[in-house]
């Protein structure tokens, strides 16, 4: 009886998630794209041979990496900060949540649109703010050695409030107690983060860097905004590159492919968090387990 | 000092935004110190209020597709949740796990096989079809909330409730669903708030310029010329696009807080 109560959720969430993954299976070993008028012919496995060998899939992997890895650390840090502050009692608290709380409501395409105008060479604010300071205006989504470091900075101030409340949760979850003790042995603010603070946050921060880990490998509607990929594909990730193959190249065998490969990726890095934290466990790191 | 600090790092874009939807597109091109006197203007919401079609018209739409991907969530995420904390311990654990792995996923990977989809049943440029996939998205998240607030109500009051006789309707209606208010308010607010920014699917199943939804509507003003660009509309757009969002955040930041929150504390 109670099953039944679940099964059209279940359902519904099955056909949502499980059945495209199993259709990427099959997909990925048929030739279906323009050459072949769309329809699905099986050509052996020559999809994945073409995946092994694409340079391209390989660039979009590192670059959608670098992107996560910069945007994660920072957002733990900014987001471990910004929680710290909003536990502490302030006034009109409530209003200052809101605020800080923003930028994570606000569509990413509006946003992303709103850090192309702030990014713009020459007239943007940021250009006219190194005006003021005297330096010329520079080209922050035209250069294909640094453009990458800008995505990421739209992100971390789009997803740091995310990390914060999931942080905050957690702060709150400490007993107050046990910080007025360890003051009272005469540890300092320093010493009390360290060693109180973090160890018992520590499944907060892997909770929120697991979640960031998975929504940063997928970016795409920011990229997609922002820079389209560019410049010269210094900026596209891997969900971009996707979108591509299947939408502008018409090349469903493929796609399915490149998703799939992205999943075999998101599913390594998991396993390699836990597995870190695992050992991390045996090894006897007091606290730092979930 | 450092609250004005972390206050200024997420207001100052937007406040940004503010200022250029009211500046003349020379005003924006002009730099110096007299520039900031002169070039104010409104004429910039005019041309996107009265572009073709209007920009109300996505914030309707975007409405519409929140609204009916909330309603459809809440209506299955409901029982389903009471299923999972009625089932065996074990099992549920496993199921929660399951959920918990499903809201974590990227879901752009899933886009091309959900378009196959839309086009076979077609469903393609229908608003109000996209509430499917958005539903199935949010259900995982929603459960484990849901089911969380359950789990935080006393067994002895469904019990004292079966005792009087009521049936399992009876008692998700009258006794145990009043409880949940708070809960059941945080996870609409997160379940519309997805809806509402969802880009990847809306981008694929919707091409009718009147059906857009606010953000693919957003991405396709981006997509014109990088050069010569309306800067001045687009700040109008975002400031626009933003504002129904700054409502709500204002008026749920309770509940969204407290949704998120729950999804750390209980996960």
């Amino acid at each position: 009886m109670t099953l039944l109560l679940m099964l059209p959720a279940l359902a519904l969430v099955a056909a949502v998630f499980l059945w495209p993954l199993l259709r990427y299976g099959w997909l990925s070993l048929q030739a279906s794209s323009v050459l072949t008028a769309l329809v699905a012919v099986p050509n052996g496995g020559a999809n994945w041979r073409r995946l092994i060998g694409d340079a391209r899939f390989w660039q979009d992997t590192a670059q959608t990496l670098r992107f996560a890895g910069l945007s994660i650390g920072l957002e733990l840090l900014l987001g471990l900060a910004l929680a710290l502050l909003l536990h502490r009692p302030l006034p009109r608290r409530g209003l200052m949540r809101t605020m800080v709380l923003l930028p994570w409501a606000l569509p990413t395409t509006v946003m992303a649109l709103g850090w192309r105008w702030i990014l713009n060479d020459p007239f943007g604010p940021l250009n006219a703010g190194l005006a003021v300071l005297g330096f010329p205006p520079f080209g922050f989504l035209s250069q294909p050695s640094s453009t990458w470091l800008f995505t990421v900075l739209a992100d971390v101030w789009k997803t740091t409030p995310f990390v914060a409340l999931l942080l905050l949760a957690g702060l709150q979850g400490i007993p107050g107690e046990l910080e007025e003790a360890l003051r009272l042995e005469g540890a300092n603010g320093w010493q009390r983060l360290v060693r109180l603070t973090l160890p018992l946050l520590a499944p907060y921060l892997l909770l929120a860097a697991l979640f960031r880990l998975a929504q940063a490998l997928g970016v795409f509607d920011l990229i997609q905004v922002l820079t389209g990929g560019g410049p010269a594909s210094s900026t596209e990730s891997l969900a971009v590159y996707a979108y591509l193959n299947a939408m502008r190249f018409l090349d469903f065998g493929y796609a399915a492919t490149v998703m799939l490969g992205m999943f075999a990726l998101l599913l390594a890095l998991c396993a390699l968090v836990l597995l870190v934290q695992a050992l991390r466990r045996r090894s006897g790191a007091a606290g730092l387990v979930p | 000092m450092l609250m004005t600090a972390a206050l200024l790092w997420s207001l100052l874009p937007l406040l940004c935004q503010l200022l250029t939807s009211l500046r003349t597109p020379e005003a924006l091109v002009l730099q110096g110190a007299g520039a900031w006197l002169e070039g104010w203007t409104l004429e910039n919401y005019r041309l996107v209020l009265q572009g073709e079609p209007p920009f109300w018209r996505y914030l309707l739409n975007s409405c519409l597709v929140g609204i009916s991907t909330t309603s459809l969530t809440l209506l299955l995420a409901i029982p389903a949740a009471y299923g999972l904390q009625r089932q065996r311990p074990r099992w549920r654990s496993a199921l929660s796990l399951a959920l918990l792995v499903a809201a974590m996923f990227p879901y752009v990977l899933l886009f091309l096989a959900l378009l196959e989809l839309a086009r076979a049943l077609g469903w393609g440029n229908q608003l109000l079809a996209l509430a499917l996939p958005y539903a199935g998205l949010s259900l995982p998240l929603a459960v484990l909330l849901l089911q969380a607030a359950f789990a935080d109500l006393p067994q002895e009051l469904e019990d004292a409730a079966r005792l009087e006789g009521l049936n399992l309707w009876q008692r998700l209606r009258h006794v145990l669903l009043p409880l949940l208010g708070p809960a059941i308010a945080s996870t609409a607010i997160l379940v519309f708030l997805f809806a509402w920014n969802e880009y990847p699917i809306a981008l694929t199943w919707i091409s009718r310029a009147d059906l857009l939804t606010l953000p693919v509507a957003m991405a396709r003003l981006a997509g014109s010329s990088v050069y010569a660009v309306p800067y001045g509309a687009f700040a109008a757009a975002t400031v626009l696009g933003g504002l129904p969002l700054l409502a709500l955040v204002m008026l749920f930041q309770r509940q969204i807080v407290s949704g998120l929150t729950q999804g750390a504390v209980k996960g």
